[in-house]
């Protein structure tokens, strides 16, 4: 009888089990930790993450790590592998710069690298959002525009570069000169040519007692290049967004007297802001990992003795060789600051991104 | 302001060749009084809204001429002309909040601030949304989204007001309630308002003045009862009025109309083939079946018993819709399961109209 009994329950026991666990598997009201902890006993669903996670934990988060290590040996040598204990001393030769030596300087990377992308990003922002406006009200040959304004994105950077250095190349001497190139022939600048882009004869500002050097001319070449080379993108991505803006709006504007600059201003900008908020976060990121178009337009050794250098030409200057230790630590640097320059974007981009 | 209408045509020229034009508005003349809420009805695709925006200035007409009062403002551009226009779906702009919304045009007119607040806040009450100033226009109901685009089209005080089916997007309960606000509103600030609608019930319960279009071409003005009561042709007759008035093929024959061999009614009229018109509301149920003159038999499928009154849906051979529908007061006893019934006609809500114009013929 009292077996009976037991085998009874039991039975009834494995059923409320099997609803149990249904019931568990179909509700997705389980608690977040408890999710986690199923995810992670799951062996087939490591499994299926396993290619991507073996792939990122070498490629990704290795380095990364690494990184963060080596930048504290003090000293370190990346090709014997020698370091003197641990410490901060790879920061302080960053910061305090060893230009004496013939290296990089990194503050003058990193002045170069915040002016180039604060002043190119919002520029040519601001001015694909212009020229996708004047895009977007006209009828005629629109395609034949659009197309023309998206060929530079099609166009290798390196090539690019190499193109814009002729423009503002000053071959020969002042006496026997081949071409001051076409910039200072438009600056009717033929005898007294700006050399824009010439490694020792640019003209400079010296700041800080020599501290910090401005090639003012080399900037404005890169600048406009950046501009340049930064609108198709933008261009393709506020054009299609102020396609998609109702009509209905520019007509009740219309009807409420707004002028073209105040319906640009309060009606447009505001219908594209996340749009444009979205083009200046990411052209911040790009343009603080500038690299590419200035090897492009000055060389290697970017201008004269890194007068051009970015941070990220700082870190690849060092990457090999016995100072790789100022890499780690100036790549700590860059990583750091994206990451506080995107913080800010967020906060500000939060309160004025005004739309959806 | 007087608004008047002279000779206005748009024509919408074919997309592609050899496609044909489209005469949205075809030689429009009238001439809307000041004051005067004004309803311009019709089916879709009948140039209203054409119209409409041509008043706006958004739209320009290919031929013709706009005057407000005696100023012709036929070229003048939409800002220029006074006007407030509600747009079907509001427009509002969705990144500003509703008194940034109604500010914006005073803002354009370079208003000073506190005049501006101030301006606002009394349009904001004039259709009593003081106390959603603060919100974005997707917290709002479609309902309080239309009352704001009704303050921001007013806040400037405009000679003319301008609504585009200004209760299409309401469910039905809001309409009401909403065109009861848009007679108010309009009483009130006293601006000559013009509004496009293809509800003819709504039009005729708060139009002044009633403009009944199709196909570009006006097909009569007036008062809505006027309308209703003595309408000019088949389709005005047929457009108004809900139930829709019943169509009979007749003749008229020595002085009697005839629907099928039945003679309905006396009448001066000479001899011909008439289309028949009787309002659902213009039958008298005859109980007496010896009087076998001036009366129509319908033949009767059931009754609809609406409270107030209820409605008899009968077919009959002549007609030229598949129903025909009476409605009778509910006191009216009607016998059981009868197939035929006979009606009396009232004469005034019977009309002729010429079967090959479809005039009226009066």
């Amino acid at each position: 009888m009292a077996k009976n009994k037991f085998r009874n329950k039991s039975a009834k026991e494995v059923e409320a089990d099997l609803v149990l666990n249904e019931d568990q598997v179909a509700t997705p009201t389980l608690s977040r930790g408890e999710r986690f902890r199923r995810g992670v006993r799951s062996q087939s669903g490591w499994l299926f993450v396993a290619p991507a996670l073996i792939l990122m934990l070498i490629f990704t988060f290795y380095p990364i790590v690494a990184a963060f290590i080596n930048a504290f040996k003090q000293d370190y040598n990346g090709i014997t592998g020698y370091y003197d204990g641990w410490g901060f001393s790879n920061f302080v030769h960053v910061v305090k710069g060893d230009k004496n030596s013939g290296g990089a300087d990194f503050v003058q990377c990193l002045v170069n690298t915040l002016v180039f992308t604060f002043v190119s990003v919002p520029v040519s922002t601001i001015l694909a959002l212009l020229i996708s406006v004047a895009l977007n009200s006209i009828k005629k040959v629109q395609k034949a525009y659009q197309t023309i304004l998206f060929l530079p994105y099609l166009t290798n950077a390196l090539a690019m570069g190499a193109v814009f250095a002729t423009f503002f190349t000053v071959i020969g001497t002042k006496s026997n000169t081949d071409t001051v190139g076409i910039i200072n022939l438009i600056l009717g600048l033929r005898n007294n040519p700006i050399k824009w882009t010439d490694k020792v004869e640019s003209p400079v500002w010296e700041l800080f007692n020599g501290r910090l050097n401005i090639p003012w001319a080399k900037y404005i070449v890169l600048m406009v290049y950046e501009v340049w080379s930064g609108l198709p993108f933008k261009i393709l991505i506020l054009f299609s967004a102020l396609q998609s803006i109702n009509k209905q709006y520019y007509d009740a504007a219309k009807v409420d007297g707004a002028s073209r600059w105040t319906t640009l201003w309060r009606i447009t900008t505001p219908m594209v802001s996340p749009q444009i908020t979205y083009l200046l976060v990411t052209g911040i990121m790009g343009g603080m990992k500038q690299y590419s178009a200035v090897v492009g337009i000055f060389g290697e050794q970017m201008g004269l003795n890194y007068d051009m250098g970015t941070m990220v030409g700082y870190i690849y200057k060092y990457i090999e060789g016995d100072k790789t230790g100022l890499a780690f630590a100036g790549s700590l640097i860059l990583f750091v600051i994206i990451m506080v320059i995107t913080f800010i974007n967020n906060r500000i981009t939060k309160k004025h991104t005004t739309y959806r | 302001m007087k608004i008047t209408l002279q000779n206005l045509t748009k024509i919408f020229p074919g997309r592609k060749k050899g496609e044909k034009e489209v005469r949205a508005v075809d030689d429009m003349n009238i001439e809307i009084p000041s004051g005067k809420l004004v309803g311009l009805l019709g089916p879709s695709g009948c140039g209203k809204s054409t119209t409409l925006f041509m008043l706006s200035g958004l739209e320009s007409p290919t031929s013709g001429k706009i005057l407000f009062d005696e100023q012709d403002v036929t070229t003048l551009a939409a800002e220029k002309r006074g006007i407030g226009l509600v747009f079907q779906n509001y427009a509002l702009y969705p990144h500003m909040t509703v008194e940034q919304n109604i500010r914006f045009p005073l803002d354009n007119m370079r208003i000073k601030k506190d005049e501006g607040n101030a301006r606002a806040l009394d349009a904001a009450r004039l259709v009593q949304i003081e106390d959603l100033l603060q919100r974005k226009p997707n917290e709002l109901s479609g309902g309080q989204q239309q009352r704001v685009a009704i303050a921001r089209a007013l806040v400037k005080m405009p000679n003319v007001l301008l609504l585009d089916e200004p209760l299409s997007n309401l469910d039905a309960r809001l309409r009401l309630q909403t065109r009861e606000e848009i007679k108010r509103i309009q009483r009130e600030t006293g601006i000559t308002t013009v509004f496009v609608t293809h509800d003819q019930e709504e039009a005729m319960s708060i139009c002044d003045i009633m403009v009944v279009m199709k196909l570009g071409i006006v097909q009569q003005i007036g008062e809505p009862q006027g309308i209703y009561d003595d309408p000019n042709n088949l389709f005005v007759a047929n457009f108004l009025g809900t139930p829709p008035i019943n169509i009979f093929k007749g003749k008229v024959e020595g002085g009697k109309i005839y629907i099928g061999d039945e003679a309905i009614l006396e009448t001066d009229v000479a001899d011909q083939e008439v289309y028949v018109g009787i309002r659902p509301e213009g039958f008298i149920y005859e109980p007496n079946n010896r009087i076998r003159t001036n009366v129509l038999t319908l033949n009767v499928d059931h009754v609809e018993v609406m409270g107030r009154d209820k409605s008899v849906v009968s077919t009959h051979e002549s007609s030229t819709k598949p129903t025909v529908r009476c409605i009778i007061d509910s006191d009216v006893a009607l016998p059981k399961d009868a197939d035929k019934l006979r009606f009396k006609l009232k004469p005034n809500k019977v009309f002729l109209f010429n079967a090959e114009t479809e005039e009226r013929i009066r």
